[in-house]
């Protein structure tokens, strides 16, 4: 018996690691060996070469096109870029690498940057803070890259960080909102809007547009769910919302069952729940399951296709807050979606988009300050005006805190898509 | 009311944990190993049955043909890996199987294989009606859920007590030499008890992509300590015993949740039941000394 239970403990102690996802190395070396060096003007063939990005075996040097205006020329600009395209965050990294090549692929073919071509240098970090501390050295001193993308989450977003910032390198988060990201310092700059602004416009949703009165809130137990109710509860507070139960939920979880009595027993006119598209989907579909019909509010985490596959009829009438506006007539967003979806075969989200707008604001920024300087690139940063070149903008301007400053949507689903349901451009509102 | 629709919601997830648990303890029962890559089975299961579910549209058909997949991947692990190992000391398969599941996994996330995202499964309740009583209410899944998992339960428990390959694998846990000097062909033995026990662990994984309509590659990584943890506590080897830590564990979740909410994340209740069983009874339930 003894036997049997040192094996079973050792057992115990190999899987919570693999499970937990912080065993030292437990897939032999993952890609930080070779870049995909994703160069991108490739005018008749390029989806093909973009869609497989999780094997990032042979840098596709191209010679730039003869055609097209300007065609950009000289030696190639490069960016940094890690997102998860292995382990538990494969969708999120493989949609934010997929947005990000799109976007290097339009800088291009409309004449590069500084009319050198722009190069992505992708390394695929596994969502894993070890692992992106040593891709940004690796993007730094190897790869000598005059920015750096994060399309990553919150945890390997913060490891990276300082390491950008002792080099001074500017980096963007694309879509990471951990508030702490941005106060490693003056280098470190957001895509994605802060967790508290968004649990806030959520609040103004609730009470001001829907005029709702009595709240249920869910919280996914992270960073993001715990700082998106935080800011949805202080805005409650001002606006005078009652909040009639409160629940937090672990990440990953399928059986919202028993919670969902709860919420019936409650009285709750709405439901506010933080959480991602996969415990969105369980959460939806088991509500409408069990006779639970009042309206349900999310975020950006429900901001993917996969919710509405997923969730199926119980997804209609779903309300998000997000920044892609998917009814939006500008020209940048229309560009985003219509040539993700022709390059991929998949409809774009929010991850994409902020992906795609991280390498649009890094592109301009150089343009602007007219060199690859770091510190003219974060400098034209702060600077810029009204941006429109982006998927989920305007870009109104950047705080000094470096948080990004602009209209937020709420999307509603009908039909099984995304709409518009309401604007918020009331600035005070919006602002971090 | 509120009381049997939680109980009601907990016996269609005990289901869900039994047919996984269920092929593991009969895995463990035979070879004493224990096998981690069962949940690649599992996920290998629910891959299957979407693939064949959108091709054929048929649900019964892409079970069937998931079973028998998962069935034929489970005799191929046993022949390729733990048919070399018997003999070897006990955390050597051990560790294998945990090598194979990680492998699998990361494998099956490949974009040629599953790819990083989830996928549907849109199968409902297969065309089966819900059941609804002033008292408690079944979804047409939960019913698709309970009537699968009890047929394959009378199934399994007929192959067991009443043929004559039950009976050579029941010898087989007693004493594998033994079982072997006595005339039982051990091989194919422990190769048909590996293909029963994959292709339950198969119909667990598509059971519960209907359910939660998603399947994806990492889905096996929670019933991999899930399943373990439930053969222990119904004692190691035994049927009974894994069906019923199944539906304690289903229970406790459920009506902790329902009570004073997710004081601690549902899936480490399982942890703490294991903690206090190791320590109070270590046979598990209905575990032998």
């Amino acid at each position: 018996m003894k036997r049997t239970l040192s094996v079973l403990f050792f057992a115990l102690i190999i899987l919570s690691f693999i499970v937990a996802g912080c065993a030292p190395q437990p897939t032999p070396a993952p890609a930080p060996e070779q870049p995909a060096q994703t160069e991108a003007p490739q005018v008749t063939e390029a989806p093909q070469a973009t869609e497989t990005p999780a094997a990032p075996e042979a840098p596709q040097a191209t010679e730039a096109p003869a055609e097209e205006p300007a065609a950009p020329s000289g030696e190639p600009i490069k960016i940094g870029f890690f997102s998860p395209t292995t382990g538990f965050a494969a969708a999120d990294g493989t949609s934010a690498l997929q947005s990000a090549q799109l976007a290097v692929k339009i800088i291009n073919e409309r004449g590069g940057v500084l009319g050198r071509p722009l190069e992505l240098v992708f390394y695929d970090d596994a969502a894993k803070p070890d692992q992106a501390s040593a891709i940004a050295r690796k993007l730094i001193e190897q790869d000598k890259v005059v920015a750096a993308i994060s399309g990553s989450y919150s945890g390997a977003t913060r490891a990276a960080a300082p390491i950008f910032q002792e080099a001074g390198i500017p980096m963007l988060a694309a879509y990471a909102i951990h508030p702490e990201i941005t106060k490693t310092g003056d280098m470190i700059f957001r895509i994605g809007t802060l967790a508290t602004t968004q649990g806030r416009v959520g609040a103004e949703l609730v009470g001001n547009v829907m005029n709702l009165k009595k709240v249920a809130i869910l919280t996914i137990d992270n960073d993001f769910g715990i700082s998106l109710t935080e800011g949805f509860k202080q805005h409650a507070q001002e606006i005078g919302l009652e909040i009639v139960l409160e629940e937090k939920y672990p990440l990953g979880e399928t059986e919202f069952r028993p919670i969902i009595g709860k919420i019936k027993a409650s009285g709750a006119e709405v439901v506010y729940a933080t959480g991602y598209y996969n415990e969105a989907a369980n959460l939806v579909s088991q509500a409408r399951d069990e006779g639970l019909e009042i309206p349900i509010i999310g975020q950006e985490g429900y901001d993917s296709p996969k919710f509405i596959e997923l969730a199926g009829e119980a997804a209609e009438g779903v309300i998000i807050t997000t920044d892609l506006n998917r009814d939006s007539e500008r020209p940048m967003t229309r560009l985003f979606l219509e040539q993700y979806e022709s390059t991929y075969g998949e409809k774009a989200d929010m991850v994409g988009a902020s992906a795609f707008d991280a390498v649009m604001v890094i592109a301009y920024a150089i343009n602007t300050a007219g060199s690859t300087d770091p510190q003219a690139i974060a400098k034209a940063i702060l600077e810029l005006k009204n941006f429109e070149d982006v998927a989920s903008g305007p870009f109104w301007y950047y705080t000094p805190e470096r948080e990004v400053v602009r209209p937020i949507s709420s999307q509603i689903v009908r039909g099984g898509a995304f709409h518009l349901y309401h604007e918020f451009t009331d600035e005070a509102l919006v602002k971090p | 009311m509120l009381l049997l629709q939680n109980l009601s919601n907990a016996l269609i997830l005990a289901c869900t944990y039994i047919l996984m648990a269920a092929g593991l303890t009969m895995v463990y029962g035979v070879l004493k190993v224990l096998h981690i890559a069962h949940a690649s089975v599992y996920t290998v299961g629910a891959f299957v049955g979407v693939l064949v579910f959108s091709w054929l549209g048929n649900f019964w058909l892409a079970l069937a043909i998931a079973m028998l997949v998962s069935g034929i991947f489970g005799v191929l692990i046993y022949r390729s890996t733990y048919f070399y190992l018997l003999n070897a000391p006990r955390t050597v398969p051990l560790i294998a199987s945990v090598g194979m599941f990680v492998m699998f996994t990361d494998l099956l996330q490949k974009p040629f294989l599953m790819g990083a995202y989830q996928r549907a499964f849109p199968a409902g309740g297969a065309g089966l009606s819900a059941i609804k009583t002033a008292l408690f209410s079944f979804t047409a899944k939960q019913v698709l859920i309970l009537l699968v998992t009890l047929i394959l339960l009378v199934l399994v428990y007929i192959i067991l007590t009443r043929t004559k390959l039950g009976l050579s694998w029941q010898a087989a846990s007693m004493d594998r030499e033994m079982a072997s000097a006595v005339g039982i062909n051990l091989n194919r033995s422990i190769a048909a008890n590996f293909f029963l026990g994959s292709a339950l662990a198969g119909a667990a994984g598509v059971l519960v992509g209907v359910y939660n309509n998603s399947v994806f590659a990492t889905m096996g990584d929670l019933p991999s300590y899930k399943a373990f943890i439930i053969i222990v506590l119904g004692g190691m080897g035994s049927l009974p015993g894994a069906i019923l830590a199944s539906l304690i564990l289903a229970i406790v979740e459920n009506f902790l949740v329902a009570s004073v909410g997710y004081v601690l994340p549902r899936d480490s209740i399982a942890f703490l039941v294991l903690i206090l069983m190791l320590m109070f009874r270590p046979n598990g339930l209905l575990g032998r000394e």
